[in-house]
């Protein structure tokens, strides 16, 4: 897979592997599954150990901010989406092109998912460290492989949007 | 004159409270990518990247990094802002 500048107005992901073309066909639906990390993508803004905010404050944080946050993410993983088209659909090498308009978006899309998919398979500090490959035959070495490969495209867009 | 004086140590906490400035703490977690917190403080909080990147580091080392100090209404709206981004951000009164 190549990643480039493909215009002033967009990047391009071509020559993308099959397994490659499935993961991110599959990342709208990765980053949707807030229910599983739930306390993850909607934190309280206080901490534990933190009494200088109220349960009165914290319900209205609940209240009031946590919609705005859906309605943001919801956004993104549509831009994505449309981005992603029918990625994979037609011959010869797959293709995305990524509008540069939609980069906050695919960023904020992509640690939506990483965060589910850690927090659904409890991967250790070393295993996302990338100290150690992946076991390719389980489906919890699979969804690492997966996480890195979100990773990997975090890291290019985040180079490419600065 | 004793039920005075509880009134004015009580409208004195109330005060100092009002007056005491907020915090706002950034966490450390395994998942987010140094070079995208980096690149979120930047954004939401205008630092140059240098200092940018001290904070990340700090997070990275220490698991937590003050990243700004001041009225309350502002604290919340960065917490807020962080938490779109997806970063472990919360809030505590600073200490004087």
């Amino acid at each position: 897979m190549r990643f480039r500048r493909y215009s002033s107005d967009a990047f391009e992901l071509c020559d993308i592997h099959p397994l490659f073309v499935e993961l991110l066909a599959d990342l709208p639906r990765a980053a949707s599954r807030h229910e599983s990390a739930r306390a993850r993508i909607y934190p309280d803004p206080v901490d534990a150990d933190g009494v200088d905010v109220t349960g009165e404050d914290i319900e209205d944080w609940r209240e009031h901010v946590h919609p705005e946050l859906e309605r943001l993410f919801a956004d993104s993983r549509e831009k994505v989406s449309g981005d992603l088209g029918d990625l994979g659909a037609g011959k010869g090498s797959a293709r995305c092109m990524i509008s540069r308009a939609n980069t906050d978006a695919w960023l904020n899309v992509l640690n939506q998912a990483r965060l589910i998919i850690v927090e659904e398979n409890k991967f250790s500090e070393r295993e996302l460290s990338g100290a150690e490959s992946p076991d390719l035959s389980t489906r919890h070495g699979l969804s690492l492989l997966k996480v890195h490969f979100y990773a990997h495209l975090q890291e290019l867009l985040v180079e490419a949007a600065g | 004159m004793s039920q005075a004086g509880v009134l004015t140590d009580v409208e004195t906490r109330d005060e100092d409270a009002t007056a005491r400035p907020w915090n706002v703490i950034v966490h450390n977690d395994p998942v987010n990518l140094m070079s995208y917190v980096t690149m979120v403080f930047q954004r939401v909080l205008g630092f140059p990247r240098d200092r940018a990147t001290r904070h990340m580091l700090e997070v990275h080392h220490k698991g937590r990094s003050l990243v700004w100090t001041g009225e309350r209404e502002r604290a919340e709206s960065i917490v807020e802002q962080l938490h779109g981004y997806l970063l472990l951000a919360t809030l505590e009164q600073a200490e004087f």
